[in-house]
C-alpha cells in the first residue's frame, strides 16, 4: 500500500518566466520502505521535499501523504510527517534537551508524554550524558543526531531526510545510516535524498533518479542497473598503442564494445573475470603491455551516465 | 496557546542571554536620560538651580515719609515669592562684601543699589541719573541674565511710571501740580504697591493638564527618560522581532512551518515575545527611573495602560519592518532609519515637551508623538480619562502595523 503518492508535481518560481525547479515529477512510496531521491545538486530533490512538507505550494500537480493532499490538507499532512532538513535547524543557544522539549511542544506533545518521549529520543541518539549542553558546543555529527531526533519526537508515519549526512565524519555517517535502517525495520516509511550513490545503493528499497527537475528513472537498484544492460566497464591503459589494438580487443571473446579515448580504452563486458586474462594476452601478442586496468561493476553512477550522458558529480 | 507561550518563552530566554541587546534596551536609555537630565539642571526638575544673589542696598531713601525706599522695593522684588525658586538672595550690607562674595564664588551675582537711588527715582530733576550695579561671575550666564532681567524690569517700571505721569501732565491743561510733583507721586505709588511684580514680573508656568486642577511640573529627567524609553522600546522590539529573519536564515523558521503549528500561532508567539520583552523593558525603565531619579510617572492605572499601548505599537511596528525586509542586516538598517525619523518627528529627543506649529502637526502624525503626549499627561498627574487620544491613536497604529505585518508575512511564508 502506498503511503506517499506524488502526481505530476511541478514548481516554477516567479512564473511565467522564472526557474522551473520541478517539472511533472511522479512517484509512489510504499508503506515501510526507504525511497531515495538520487540526483546532483540542483536536480530538484530539496524542492520535492519542501513541497511534500507543505513548505512550498506546488505550481501544479499534487501529492498525498497518508491519504492527505499537500495542497488542500497541509495541517493533516504535517501531523504525520517528520522533516530532517539539510542544514542543522536547531537553536544553538539552547541545550539538546531544551531543543527537544521545544520542538516536542510544536508537535503537540506536553506534560509527562513529552518528557518521556524526549528521554527516549536522547537514548536513541545516544546523547543522554550531553543533554544539558548547548547545541553550539556539539560536534557536527552530534548536531546531526539531534536534528534527526527532533523529527522523530511525534513518531511520524513518514520521515523525510534531506541529505542528512552532508559534511560529517565517517563514524557519524555510519551511525546515522544504521539508525535509518533501524527505523525502517520498525516500520517507518522514509524518503531520503542524497547525491551519494553509495548511500542510495545501501539504504534504499527503491530509488528515483532526478535530474533537471525531472524524474528520469525509478526502481530498485537491480532494476535500474538493468537499464544499462548489466555490463561491467573495463578501463585499460597500455604503455604504447599499436595500430589495430582496438580491433584486436574487439575480437576477444566476451568483449562487447571497445571505445578508444586518448590513451585509454573503455571496454564493456558481461563477465570481466573471464575477459581480463584474454585482454592481457591480446596486448602481449600485439607487442604492448597493459600498465593500468580498472573494472567497474554496473552501478547507479553508470545508470545516471547512461541516462543523462553526464556523470552524477558533474 | 501552549505553543504561543513556548515560542515566546524561547525567544525571551534567548533575549535574556543576549547581553549587548540588554545593554541597548536598558542601560542606554537610562544613561542618556541621566546625562541629558544632569545637563539640564541636575536631574531634579525643570527648576533651574537657584542663582545665588548678593544684595547690597545702599539706598538712603527719599520721597515722602510714607513711601518706602526705592532700593528696598527693588530688593523686595528680588526676594519675592515669585523668584524664590530661581534666586537665592542674601543681604550683604555693603558693596565690597557683595563683590567679594562673587569673587569668592559664594554668590553668582551682586546687586549693588546706590545710595542716591531713591533720590533719583523720586526726585523732581529730569536730568538726575543713577545706576544699579550688577557685579556678576561671567561663567554664570543664566543666573546673571535672570537677575539682570528682574532688576531691569523694576527700573523700567520706575522709569515708566515717571514717564507716564509726565506725559499725562503734558497732555492736560495747566493745573495745580507741576510735572515733577506728579512724577514723584507716580513713582511713590509704584513703590507703595510693592513694585510691578504683579503686572510685569516674570512668572514660571507649566502647561495644564485638561481638567486637572493639580497639575504638577514634569522633571527634566522624567521627560527625557520618557522620550528615550519610547525610542528604545522601538529598538528593543526590533531586536527581538529580528529573530524571525535570523530563524528564517538558520532554518528553524521553515522547520517550524513543517510542524503542525499554524502560521497564526507562530506569528502570535513571535508577537507575544516581542510584546512581553518591550513591556518588561518599559517596566524596568519605569522602576529604575523612579528609584534612581525619583521620577513621578503618575497614576498606576494610567502608567500601566500607556506602557501596554507603547509595547503594542513597538511590537507592531517591529513586525511590520521585519515583514518588509529580507535579511537581518536590511532590517537593522531600514529599521534604524524608520525609528530615527519617527523619533525626530515625534519628539523623542526633546522629551515630552510638546511642539508648536508644523512640528506639533508632525508629532500628531506619529504614534510616538502621541505616546509622549500621554507620558506628559500622566507625569503631570493626568488619569486615564485624560489619556483617551494618547491611548487610542497609538493603539490604532499598533493594530494597523500588526495587520499589515501579518498580511505580508502570510504572503511571504505561504
Amino acid at each position: 500500500m502506498n503511503i506517499v503518492e506524488v502526481q505530476e508535481l511541478r514548481k516554477q518560481y516567479d512564473p511565467p518566466k522564472g526557474v522551473l525547479a520541478l517539472d511533472g515529477v511522479s512517484f509512489d512510496i510504499a508503506e515501510g520502505e526507504i525511497f531515495s531521491l538520487l540526483g546532483p545538486n540542483g536536480a530538484g530533490k530539496s524542492t520535492t521535499i519542501s513541497m511534500l512538507s507543505c513548505l512550498l505550494r506546488p505550481s501544479g500537480g499534487d501529492a498525498r501523504v497518508a491519504g492527505h493532499s499537500v495542497v488542500s490538507e497541509a495541517q493533516a499532512v504535517k501531523e504525520v510527517i517528520g522533516v530532517v532538513p539539510q542544514d542543522i535547524a536547531l537553536y544553538p543557544d539552547m541545550s539538546a534537551r531544551e531543543n527537544l522539549v521545544f520542538w516536542g511542544r510544536m508537535y503537540g506533545l506536553s506534560g509527562e508524554a513529552l518528557k518521556k518521549r524526549v528521554d527516549e529520543i536522547l537514548e536513541l541518539i545516544t546523547l543522554v550524558d550531553r543533554q544539558k549542553d548547548r547545541i553550539e558546543k556539539f560536534s557536527g555529527g552530534m548536531k546531526r543526531r539531534v536534528n534527526i531526533g527532533v523529527a522523530l519526537l511525534h513518531k511520524p508515519k513518514v520521515l523525510y531526510l534531506d541529505e542528512p549526512t552532508v559534511g560529517i565524519d565517517p563514524q557519524s555517517r555510519r551511525s546515522i545510516l544504521d539508525g535509518i535502517l533501524a527505523l525502517r525495520d520498525q516500520g517507518m516509511t522514509i524518503l531520503y535524498t542524497t547525491h551519494y550513490m553509495a548511500e542510495a545503493q545501501e539504504l534504499s528499497d527503491r530509488i528515483g533518479i532526478v535530474d533537471h527537475g525531472k524524474m528520469i528513472a525509478t526502481g530498485t537498484h537491480d532494476e535500474l542497473v538493468n537499464v544499462v544492460g548489466e555490463e561491467a566497464r573495463v578501463t585499460a591503459r597500455v604503455d604504447h598503442y599499436l595500430d589495430g589494438m582496438a580491433e584486436r580487443w574487439r575480437e576477444v571473446q566476451g568483449v562487447e564494445q571497445v571505445d578508444l579515448e586518448a590513451d585509454e580504452a573503455v571496454l564493456l563486458t558481461q563477465d570481466p573475470n573471464e575477459v581480463l586474462p584474454r585482454l592481457f594476452e591480446a596486448a602481449a601478442a600485439a607487442g604492448a603491455r597493459i600498465t593500468e586496468i580498472n573494472v567497474t561493476e554496473p552501478n547507479l553512477e553508470m545508470v545516471f551516465l547512461h541516462l543523462t550522458g553526464r556523470a552524477l558529480r558533474e | 496557546m501552549t505553543k504561543i507561550i513556548a515560542i515566546a518563552w524561547k525567544d525571551l530566554r534567548s533575549t535574556a542571554r543576549n547581553m549587548p541587546a540588554l545593554v541597548m534596551m536598558l542601560l542606554a536609555p537610562l544613561a542618556l536620560a541621566a546625562l541629558l537630565g544632569f545637563a539640564f539642571g541636575g536631574g531634579g526638575g525643570f527648576d533651574i538651580a537657584a542663582t545665588k544673589v548678593a544684595v547690597a542696598n545702599l539706598d538712603r531713601g527719599g520721597g515722602s515719609a510714607a513711601a518706602p525706599g526705592a532700593g528696598a522695593t527693588v530688593a523686595g522684588i528680588l526676594t519675592s515669592p515669585g523668584f524664590r525658586d530661581v534666586l537665592d538672595v542674601s543681604d550683604k550690607g555693603g558693596a565690597r562684601a557683595a563683590r567679594t562674595a562673587v569673587d569668592d564664588g559664594k554668590d553668582a551675582v551682586a546687586v549693588i543699589i546706590p545710595a542716591d537711588f531713591s533720590n533719583v527715582v523720586y526726585g523732581g530733576s529730569p536730568l538726575a541719573r543713577t545706576q544699579v550695579e550688577l557685579y556678576e561671575n561671567p561663567t554664570q550666564q543664566i543666573g546673571g541674565a535672570i537677575v539682570e532681567g528682574v532688576v531691569g524690569q523694576a527700573l523700567l517700571e520706575f522709569n515708566g511710571a515717571r514717564a507716564a505721569a509726565a506725559g499725562a501732565l503734558a497732555l492736560r491743561a495747566p493745573g495745580d501740580a507741576s510735572p515733577a510733583v506728579l512724577a514723584k507721586g507716580a513713582a511713590e505709588q509704584f513703590a507703595r504697591a510693592g513694585g510691578a511684580t504683579t503686572v510685569l514680573a516674570i512668572s514660571q508656568r507649566a502647561p495644564q493638564v485638561p481638567g486637572d486642577r493639580h497639575s504638577r511640573n514634569v522633571s527634566v529627567t522624567g521627560s527625557i527618560l520618557a522620550g528615550m524609553m519610547v525610542f528604545f522600546m522601538f529598538f528593543g522590539a526590533a531586536n527581538v522581532a529580528r529573530t524571525i529573519l535570523d530563524e528564517d536564515r538558520a532554518g528553524t523558521l521553515p522547520r517550524l512551518f513543517t510542524t503542525p503549528t499554524s502560521y497564526g500561532i507562530i506569528l502570535g508567539g513571535k508577537f507575544a515575545s516581542v510584546f512581553v520583552t518591550v513591556a518588561l523593558q518599559a517596566t524596568i525603565l519605569l522602576v529604575a527611573g523612579r528609584l534612581i531619579f525619583s521620577i513621578e510617572w503618575g497614576r498606576l492605572d494610567a502608567v500601566v495602560l500607556l506602557t501596554l499601548v507603547a509595547a503594542s505599537v513597538a511590537s507592531g511596528l517591529a513586525l511590520l519592518v521585519i515583514s518588509l525586509t529580507r535579511t537581518p542586516a536590511q532590517a537593522g538598517a531600514i529599521g534604524a532609519g524608520v525609528y530615527l525619523v519617527l523619533a525626530l518627528l515625534g519628539g523623542n529627543f526633546t522629551g515630552t515637551a510638546q511642539g508648536s506649529g508644523v512640528y506639533s502637526v508632525a508629532q500628531k502624525l506619529t504614534p510616538n508623538g502621541w505616546l509622549l503626549r500621554g507620558w506628559d499627561t500622566t507625569m503631570r498627574g493626568g488619569g486615564t480619562g485624560d489619556l483617551r487620544w494618547p491611548l487610542l491613536v497609538p493603539l490604532g497604529f499598533a493594530v494597523a502595523f500588526f495587520f499589515f505585518a501579518v498580511l505580508r508575512m502570510r504572503r511571504r511564508f505561504a
